[in-house]
């Protein structure tokens, strides 16, 4: 009641503000584009090419539009979007007409020529109009559904978040528009765990009095709205929801037939703009009845990263600083994205890049295009240590690094790598890896062992996974389905998460909220392991899959047993048919062995070579093409589509080898670049033109330092909480034990070593009780100068300052000191009073140097 | 257009929310001149937050304490109730000592969490979010501790005795960074109790530690140079820190229980928990923001709060009577520092128990409703705040849900517990999250 004048007064100024607003955008438009053209332009080398987009298009419809795009190709390769500055022209106006910002408007059935120029360039598309008579009826999954995606009630913060708000819930971005048109017309609200809606079912539109419609006096505030005003009483899309109700709201055609995008196309897919540039991006839908439409009115844009690069609800973007970021294109049922190099300056030559192999292409191309100067090659050192830690998890022994640096062998790197691979420390190395990623826990000897084994043997990993996968009987795979927790929903959404790199465990409870996962395809999938069970206890059990299918009872107290009886949809608590992503339910007949169909079809999915070869990548980059490794969604896009298709094709076509896929990364260029930035690539993070530096992971850094200080660690099990499988031999490392978290250790505690209950539950940043242990902690502190040593035994053999230093360097850092260090150690050392506690405290430094600490 | 709209929203919000408030206010006998004078004395004190509280002390009494044989005491406990030095208020008799400090204490009552196994429940109280496998939450500890800041170069999140490693996930900073995770303590209480990795070795000596710090100025250096990292900065950070910490004895103070009295060691009580919450009162003396004294797995008595057999004798004779000692002590002993107007003292643990003894004369695990105990850090007490029904099953009035729990606490030390982090996944995450998605609210009473 108080607040009816405010707002009136507010609407008013506002449109006072929009007015004058409007008129000193055109001013400032003017003054931009005149400074533009004078400023941003392609300089004196002026406009070499210019084109306009798209370069024809055909309008269906009363008042169908299309926008289009002016790009100009300067000299120094760039092509910039100039639209604002460029003249338009139309050739037949009787056809149609020419509207603001580059947009062409259908008048009447015909073809007419749109021409651009600028610079003295320019540039021709062609418009085709036809049935401009035609009038669409409004329909809810065309028409309501964009407006709720580009005013943002169904984005994942509002209605469309996994509960909804304020009772009322939406599918984001009008994936299920069908759902959506339910809890419209009918009413009520949402509940997560039943499919009974909450209280009565009043539906939240007025056919009788449409302007009474909750649909209406929500978003207009003319009823309080807690996600503010959303749009204007008397607005178009006010008039348009407004219409649609006076209609009888009509889904449309019958459900299912209205017509749908089949494809999202964002122009541009990729693009460069300068820190201070902007673009105009552009969207088009193809429909499933063959239409397209200029949808970039329609849609709502989204920076992924908003200190690189920001976005208008329009769709122009604006670099802000360098680096690169994601646009994310969301339009009623369908999402697409581009993607945004932001730069400071062009780059006027790349240099001439020799390509080893598929990776080199992609990612030098990529570096190219968007003006990033890529690292020279690392040198041997740095190489060896590299891919010594990354292969092996093993520092290389200082006579190894001698003899790998003198040696002038051409192809030495390549025969390294063969040499790592074939290592015994390969098969324990990768083995302690798996390990954390299949969850190895306590008493899964034979877990264990089968892993270890599958990697001796260079297994094809699609053989893995389907071990894994249709696990049974008591050995090896099969523990793990024991060791699980023995909840159907957690076992399933592991297998995609480790196989298919996908997080499905949202779509457990509810439609996933950022992919198009919903919980019907979780609970399809989850079926297929709806017989699995055991029985035995303690370490005699055997897991197998059920036929029947029935809920059994196995008698005897105290055994852990599988709860996957019968899979029973958590909504409409019916039971679930195993059925693949695609909704085809797995025939009667091809039950005998389910998970093994389940697995077969999983490693057949495109998805499964991709998530592997991403997850191997992120490994050896320190970062994944898609990042965090185990992410894939709509919303998270790889930074090298291309290069993660070719890569998981070539891993698929060579038999899922895993040291092919090895081999592909570390002898690539790429991989061998150094981690020397230079200023034209210091701010990337995500194109590989140098090589990251990161954190070495607790269990293999505590085995760098206890080979460099020649001093082994002792494991001594706790004997309480946890089980250790046994007690660790002495020199035993840190990567062979089966379970580390079950040994007493300070060290593996605060550096973070996981306890494998969760996939991906390893945290190895930098924290206090690290610099403590650093300064005064054991490990650090009682290595030194112990009797049997390196140093010790370097000392007792009465090696020179030099050959001590030396050895030193090659021990921890894999490389010889620098001439410049050795003076200025071999001084500190003699100016000590205590030759052996200045060497002491040297090697104290050298491990606990970010060098030594770090993979680079 | 949109924005001026939105003003209007917030602005009606905001004054419906003073207005109620300040309706609350004058309920409790503060009139409208006296709250408006109130509010700049408050924002004078020197912080630029209205709270009062500096720090929290967290009692985790691990397992799930039984709530009918505590602060909530009903027929069906085997415990009568007793009265407590506010009057109309009746706790169990199990705790006389603390029924002498109940005037620093607010009882809620109607705690209901929906979480009722160990680990979940325990996840659900710390970080308010029941636990998902495709995301981590931040604890309410180190939001506090990030909120808040460092003071004085001490480790600004404490647990004590250290955590077992299945549960440590639950008191993780994770994105919000590693300076907020917590710092673990032995056990207080052991003969050879010490803090490891904080003061030097007989060994190693001042001088050996410069020389030291000389050389590796000199092997880092080339790679310094060569590579940049954020992480570089922030273990830097950390290096200074720790040098700090053992080279000042401040810290090491602050550890060090000789400094107490016998008789103050006493009062907190000689065992694993008591002396661990002594340490907690150490360590917020010393700048700490938040520590958390966990009672759990006695090594004394194997005992924990998990009475499924023998819920009586265990809560009688072992659980109540050593929370009761340790908990009036640390009352008494932060009024009398004058650190109970900036420290909040919260008794929890992951749930209640069932109202009917089972056939082993246990209790077991009760989410439904429950009681949490707290004070201090500006919080008023001597209140009740909900009640059970008669059983003490179900909330009989005014449910508080962890959210509102949080937000309360939140609102104590002036942090605006209507904050959302966006969580790396894009996904925001409410400090203070309540059932249903919903934000918590703070309980008016108390704040």
């Amino acid at each position: 009641m108080i607040m009816a004048p405010a707002r009136r007064i507010q609407l008013f100024r506002s449109i006072l503000i929009a007015g004058s607003l409007g008129v000193a955008v055109g001013l400032l438009g003017a003054l931009v584009a005149g400074r533009a053209l004078a400023e941003d332009q392609p300089s004196s080398s002026g406009i070499v090419s210019l084109r306009l987009v798209p370069e024809q298009v055909l309008l269906e419809g009363a008042g169908a539009g299309q926008r289009f795009l002016v790009l100009a190709t300067g000299g120094d390769g760039l092509e910039r979007e100039v639209t604002a500055q460029a003249s338009l022209s139309i050739s037949h106006h009787d056809v149609a007409r020419l509207g603001p910002r580059g947009k062409v408007v259908s008048v009447s059935d015909g073809e007419t020529a749109l021409r651009a120029s600028l610079g003295g360039r320019s540039a021709l598309a062609t418009v085709r109009i036809s049935h401009s008579g035609r009038r669409e009826q409004v329909s809810f999954a065309t028409d309501i559904a964009r407006i709720l995606t580009r005013q943002g009630c169904n984005g994942s913060s509002c209605h469309g978040g996994v509960k909804g708000r304020g009772g009322f819930r939406l599918s984001s971005n009008a994936m299920h528009p069908a759902e959506d048109y339910d809890w419209i017309v009918r009413g009520g609200g949402y509940q997560v765990l039943t499919d009974k809606p909450r209280g009565a079912r009043n539906p939240r539109i007025d056919l009788k009095d449409p302007d009474k419609s909750l649909f209406l006096l929500k978003p207009t505030l003319e009823q309080p709205h807690g996600g503010g005003m959303r749009f204007e009483k008397g607005s178009t899309d006010y008039r348009t929801i407004h219409s649609w109700i006076r209609a009888g709201a009509p889904y449309g055609r019958a459900a299912g037939t209205d017509p749908v995008i089949w494809r999202l196309e964002v122009f541009p897919e990729e693009a460069v703009v300068l820190e201070d540039g902007g673009y105009q991006m552009l969207v088009t839908a193809y429909f499933s009845d063959g239409r397209s439409e200029d949808l970039t009115e329609q849609v709502r844009f989204e920076s992924l990263d908003r200190e690189v690069l920001e976005v208008s609800p329009g769709g122009r973007v604006q670099g802000r600083r360098v680096g690169e970021a994601v646009v994310l294109v969301r339009a009623a049922g369908k999402v697409g994205h581009a993607r945004f190099g932001v730069i400071r300056r062009t780059l006027d030559r790349f240099p001439r890049v020799a390509r080893n192999n598929l990776v080199d292409e992609e990612i030098f191309d990529k570096l190219e295009r968007f003006h990033i100067l890529p690292s020279p090659p690392a040198d041997d050192a740095e190489f060896l240590r590299r891919v010594c830690l990354d292969v092996t998890g093993t520092l290389p022994p200082p006579e190894r690094v001698r003899e790998f640096l003198a040696s002038r062998d051409p192809e030495k790197r390549e025969k390294l790598v063969e040499v790592l691979l074939d290592s015994s420390e390969y098969v324990d190395f990768w083995t302690f890896r798996w390990s954390d990623l299949f969850r190895v826990r306590p008493s899964a000897y034979d877990y264990w062992e089968w892993v270890r084994q599958s990697l001796a043997a260079n297994k094809p990993y699609d053989l893995v996974a389907q071990e894994r996968i249709a696990a049974q009987g008591a050995d090896g795979a099969s523990k793990h389905l024991i060791r699980a927790g023995a909840n159907v929903e957690r076992v399933v959404a592991e297998q995609f998460r480790v196989f298919f790199g996908r997080r499905m465990d949202c779509a457990q409870c509810h439609n996933h909220p950022y992919d198009l996962w919903t919980q019907n395809q979780f609970w399809g999938l989850a079926a297929f392991f709806g017989r699995a069970t055991n029985i035995g206890s303690g370490s005699n059990q055997v897991v197998f899959d059920d036929p029947a299918g029935q809920e059994q009872d196995y008698g005897e107290m105290g055994q852990t047993s599988l709860v996957f009886k019968q899979v029973t949809h958590p909504r409409n608590r019916t039971r679930v048919e195993p059925a693949f992503l695609d909704g085809t339910v797995l025939a009667p007949a091809s039950r005998t062995d389910q998970r093994l169909e389940l697995a077969r079809w999983m490693t057949d999915h495109p998805d499964f070579a991709r998530a592997t070869v991403n997850r191997y990548w992120g490994h050896f980059f320190g970062r994944g093409l898609v990042e965090p490794v185990d992410d894939f969604r709509l919303g998270n896009p790889a930074t090298h589509p291309r290069l993660l298709n070719r890569l998981a094709e070539d891993f698929r076509e060579h038999g899922y080898d895993l040291k092919h896929l090895i081999r592909r990364i570390v002898l690539s260029r790429t991989y061998q670049l150094s981690s020397r930035t230079n200023p034209g690539n210091r701010e990337d993070r995500i194109n590989y033109s140098h090589a990251l530096p990161r954190p070495i992971e607790a269990e293999v850094l505590l085995d760098a330092i206890s080979t460099a200080t020649g001093v082994p660690q002792d494991f001594v099990p706790p004997g309480g909480e946890i089980y250790a499988y046994e007690t660790a031999a002495p020199g035993t490392r840190a990567i062979n034990l089966k379970f580390p978290a079950s040994y007493r250790s300070r060290f593996l505690d605060i550096y973070g070593r996981p306890q494998r209950d969760s996939v991906g539950g390893r945290d190895n940043k930098a924290n206090l009780s690290q610099a403590l242990h650093i300064l005064v902690g054991s490990t650090y502190n009682q290595k030194l100068g112990q009797p049997g040593g390196r140093l010790e035994t370097l000392l007792s053999r009465r090696a020179s300052d030099r050959e001590v230093i030396e050895d030193l360097y090659l021990a921890t850092l894999s490389r010889y000191p620098a001439d410049e260090e050795l003076d200025r150690l071999t001084a500190l050392a003699r100016s000590h009073p205590q030759r052996g506690e200045a060497l002491e405290d040297l090697l104290w430094a050298l491990i606990t140097s970010r060098e030594f600490a770090e993979n680079h | 257009m949109k924005k001026p709209s939105r003003w209007i929203v917030d602005g009606a919000d905001l004054s419906r929310r003073s207005m109620l408030r300040v309706g609350a206010l004058s309920f409790m006998g503060m009139n409208l001149s006296r709250y408006l004078q109130a509010a700049p004395l408050v924002a004078s004190s020197g912080t630029a937050l209205p709270g009062k509280a500096q720090a929290c002390i967290l009692l985790w009494l691990n397992g799930g304490p039984s709530h009918i044989d505590m602060w909530d005491p009903k027929a069906n406990s085997s415990f009568k109730p007793i009265s407590t030095n506010v009057p109309g208020i009746q706790i169990s008799e199990l705790l006389p000592r603390s029924a002498r400090h109940m005037d620093k204490l607010a009882v809620i009552r109607s705690m209901h969490t929906e979480e009722n196994n160990h680990g979940m429940g325990h996840h659900y109280v710390m970080t308010g979010h029941r636990p998902n496998p495709s995301m981590k939450f931040p604890a309410f500890s180190s939001i506090i501790t990030k909120e808040m800041g460092p003071r004085k170069g001490v480790p600004a999140n404490i647990i004590v005795p250290k955590i077992h490693p299945g549960y440590r996930n639950y008191y993780k900073a994770h994105f919000l960074g590693a300076q907020y995770e917590p710092l673990e303590i032995p056990d207080p209480n052991d003969q050879g109790f010490e803090v490891p990795d904080l003061s030097l070795p007989d060994w190693l000596t001042v001088e050996r530690m410069e020389s030291r710090r000389t050389f590796l100025g000199v092997v880092d250096q080339l790679y310094r140079q060569k590579v940049e990292r954020a992480e570089h900065a922030s273990m830097d950070a950390f290096r200074a820190q720790a040098w700090n910490m053992i080279l000042s004895p401040a810290v090491r103070e602050a550890f060090d229980l000789s400094k107490e009295s016998e008789a103050t060691r006493d009062a907190y009580g000689r065992n694993t928990f008591g002396q661990s919450v002594l340490i907690a009162r150490r360590m917020v003396e010393a700048g700490s923001r938040f520590v958390t004294a966990l009672d759990l797995n006695r090594p004394e008595t194997g005992r924990d709060w998990d009475t499924h057999f023998g819920n009586d004798y265990q809560h009688r004779d072992y659980l109540v009577p050593v929370v009761d000692r340790t908990l009036s002590a640390l009352l008494e002993d932060l009024e009398q520092r004058g650190l109970l107007e900036s420290t909040v003292v919260v008794v929890t643990g992951e749930f209640g128990r069932t109202h009917d003894l089972n056939v082993g004369g246990g209790r077991d695990h009760w989410c439904h409703c429950f009681s949490v105990a707290l004070g201090g850090g500006g919080i008023r007490g001597g209140q009740v705040i909900g009640s059970s029904d008669e059983r003490g099953a179900y909330v009989a009035d005014r449910m508080v849900t962890v959210g509102d729990l949080l937000a309360t606490i939140y609102k104590a030390f002036g942090i605006d517990w209507t904050k959302e982090y966006m969580h790396p996944i894009g996904r925001p995450l409410k400090i203070a999250n309540s059932i249903n998605d919903e934000t918590g609210t703070p309980i008016e009473e108390l704040v």
